[in-house]
């Protein structure tokens, strides 16, 4: 039998899961690999270690309120179907979640064809900017304030080089710090995203590089 | 595994009769509990799971046609559910919200008084919280819940082939991350 396949055996080895066929198997293999061996060791230790970890439990009380409490949110999620539109929250949230991750994420400017040079210029200069310099600009876009040119260049690079996702990351907590986003419940609106929204987020981060 | 008795119980919910409904979830309602707080390891954010799972649950039931076992899919659900949590709680550290709200914990770090953790159960929590998912819920299906590779194959819409090395592999990784730690202390 190939080491691998022993190797991958080793824990229900150690835990008893495996048949009488399979463990003498292993026991003849452990007689004549060392490698093997010392990996069996090893997991002895992490299944020693994870036997005296006792978890809390939590008491027979708690189990018996889990029903009501589901049928009660049963009853209220109903009732809330009813009232505020299923449907129509499946669609309006990832809109929702999908413009506040495009503000604060991809502020891409508008550009036409025409200044495609310009653009590639300020690409090239931002790379001079330092951190305080790029979130001063992004707050003041984002603050519907005017810029000075080279405040321009930062928030143009800053759209255009996500890959500098340090800089966004800053400007993100700064905006959070300043409160200008107090208004927006966030951790609800996290919290409505389902499976599929969350991977959608998660996927549009780690493409950036900020994941 | 009751599958046929909880298959009849399906059926009788899909006909109308809410009782069977309630008997599911007295059923299983501690296997969800423990799967999900060895995903989250925390009794509050795992207690939040069950509760979602069950409604979740309650809802799909109905659509149910048993082409896999009860449990079998109502383990997908809850693992699904789980790291969906977890991965929720990614975007939340990357946004870093709880520095700045209240309502934002951190799954793994808060503090609990009635569960309260000795430092080597917070180590091996770590360590299994920092295993990549897929290895994460193959060594809690088959380390804790003691499931066979081909019943985790169904809950993870997976081959049985690989499974075994994600087991070994995880176990390996929770073994160095303890010992690692215990080397620098």
């Amino acid at each position: 039998m190939h080491t691998e396949h022993i190797k991958y055996d080793l824990m229900d080895y150690i835990t008893n899961r495996l048949s009488e066929q399979e463990r003498i198997r292993v026991e003849q293999h452990l007689r004549k690999c060392s490698d093997c061996n010392n990996q069996y060791i090893e997991l002895l230790a992490t299944d020693i270690a994870l036997k005296k970890n006792h978890d809390k439990v939590p008491t027979s009380i708690y189990y018996s309120t889990i029903l009501p409490r589901v049928r009660e949110r049963l009853g209220s999620h109903q009732q809330s179907i009813w009232h505020y539109g299923y449907g129509a929250a499946k669609i309006v949230l990832p809109i929702a979640v999908s413009v506040f991750l495009a503000v604060f994420l991809i502020r891409m400017p508008k550009e036409s064809l025409s200044e495609a040079e310009q653009t590639e210029k300020l690409h090239q200069a931002v790379k001079d900017l330092n951190e305080d310099e790029v979130v001063q600009a992004v707050e003041r876009e984002y603050a519907g304030l005017s810029l000075s040119p080279n405040q321009e260049v930062a928030a143009v690079g800053v759209a255009e080089h996500l890959q500098s996702g340090r800089f966004l990351k800053s400007a993100i907590s700064k905006q959070i710090e300043n409160e200008e986003v107090a208004d927006m419940d966030i951790e609800a609106m996290i919290s409505d995203l389902d499976g599929e929204q969350v991977d959608q987020v998660l996927s549009g981060l780690s493409e950036r590089n900020i994941l | 595994m009751t599958d046929s008795n909880d298959l009849e119980l399906v059926e009788l919910f899909q006909k109308g009769n809410e009782t069977s409904f309630n008997e599911l979830v007295r059923r299983y309602q501690e296997k969800v509990y423990w799967i999900a707080r060895r995903f989250v390891n925390d009794h509050d954010h795992a207690d939040d799971i069950v509760q979602e799972v069950f409604v979740k649950v309650y809802s799909a039931l109905k659509l149910f046609r048993g082409e896999s076992g009860f449990y079998t899919w109502l383990y997908r659900v809850t693992v699904n559910i789980a790291l969906n949590v977890l991965r929720k709680q990614r975007i939340r550290d990357f946004i870093r919200i709880d520095e700045f709200f209240e309502t934002a914990d951190d799954v793994n770090d808060q503090p609990d008084a009635i569960f309260e953790k000795d430092e080597q159960q917070k180590l091996i929590e770590e360590a299994i919280s920092k295993l990549p998912e897929k290895q994460k819920a193959v060594f809690i299906l088959r380390y804790h819940e003691e499931l066979s590779y081909e019943e985790i194959a169904l809950i993870l819409k997976t081959s049985v082939g690989g499974l075994k090395a994600n087991y070994f592999h995880a176990a390996k990784k929770i073994g160095e991350y303890v010992s690692r730690a215990h080397r620098t202390y």
